[in-house]
């Protein structure tokens, strides 16, 4: 079944110094997610900016998963990211009030592994001067995958959700002008439908204070 | 405690994280913690740390997953309350 999951986090919402205590992380991390930051990325990233990642990419991998098993309860500790390779190039993505994208640069972005049950899921993350997005897809191969991130002007949960489906919606009418595409909702995951058919292209949306995202595949297999 | 008890103070504890405010005070078991109360979901760790601090008990992973709704959420702290 095609799908896609994408999430982000806005991180002046996030709260440092509570993210580094043992109660807090823990309900995020994994045991072994932390002696994974310990042993290869302390050095390189904050484990703030570490545990808010792995955050990201579990959010979307819940995301792609829930899609297949629309009764999947989203557990943190279950969905393990098992590798995180660092950015060759950690170039802050140039971002003024939006970013938009076809697959990554993989030198310059997080490359995960994460596994839940017996599923291999493959991550990509960004992390912005304000923010970090995530994206996964169940190959390692994003290259038909297109996403964007907005900077918004109110956190208000009604204009979130106009602005991200407007922001989809206008890269949709670039992707497909033939087609008259409408975003809905199907237990509790967003799908398009062209006209009265559902469009078999998954999308996924994603919010956080001032910021909204989107994913969506074409070559999902 | 009572359940109506747990349920004024949860209203404390969920009130810094809910975007929707005007919601709290009419909130019921099947009020949802994200769809309802337009929590993030970021903000449910939060929410689970500080029902702990504040009813002094230990939530676990499972009883975490779980707290979706006000309803679950009463069940499981009442639970944890009663096995101190």
């Amino acid at each position: 079944m095609m799908s896609t999951g994408n999430d982000i986090v806005a991180l002046k919402a996030i709260n440092i110094a509570r993210t580094k205590e043992y109660n807090f992380y823990k309900k995020i991390i994994s045991p072994f997610e932390k002696e994974l930051y310990d042993m290869q990325l302390s050095g390189k990233m904050s484990f703030e900016n570490f545990v808010w990642l792995l955050w990201s990419v579990k959010e979307s991998a819940y995301k792609y998963l829930q899609r297949i098993t629309p009764a999947l309860i989203f557990s943190p500790t279950k969905i393990i990211v098992n590798q995180l390779e660092m950015p060759i190039y950690e170039e802050v993505p140039k971002f003024v009030d939006q970013i938009e994208g076809c697959g990554f640069d993989n030198e310059k972005v997080y490359k995960g592994v994460v596994a839940f049950d017996d599923q291999t899921i493959y991550s990509r993350s960004i992390i912005g001067e304000g923010f970090i997005f995530s994206v996964v897809n169940q190959v390692d191969n994003f290259e038909g995958t297109f996403w964007g991130i907005q900077m918004i002007s109110s956190s208000e949960p009604s204009c979130q959700s106009e602005k991200v489906r407007a922001f989809l919606s206008a890269r949709l009418s670039v992707l497909f002008p033939s087609n008259n595409l409408q975003i809905c909702k199907n237990q509790g995951c967003p799908i398009l439908f062209n006209d009265s058919d559902e469009f078999p292209v998954p999308i996924s949306l994603a919010h956080h204070e001032q910021y909204v995202a989107y994913s969506l595949c074409l070559n999902a297999k | 405690m009572t359940r109506e008890e747990i349920l004024n103070e949860l209203k404390t504890v969920i009130a810094p994280y809910t975007m929707n405010k005007e919601m709290l005070n009419s909130i019921n078991d099947q009020t949802d913690l994200i769809k309802d109360l337009k929590i993030n979901s970021a903000n449910l760790v939060d929410i689970i740390i500080d029902a702990e601090a504040k009813y002094h008990i230990e939530i676990d992973y499972d009883s975490a997953d779980k707290m979706i709704n006000v309803g679950s959420c009463l069940d499981v702290i009442t639970e944890k309350i009663n096995q101190k």
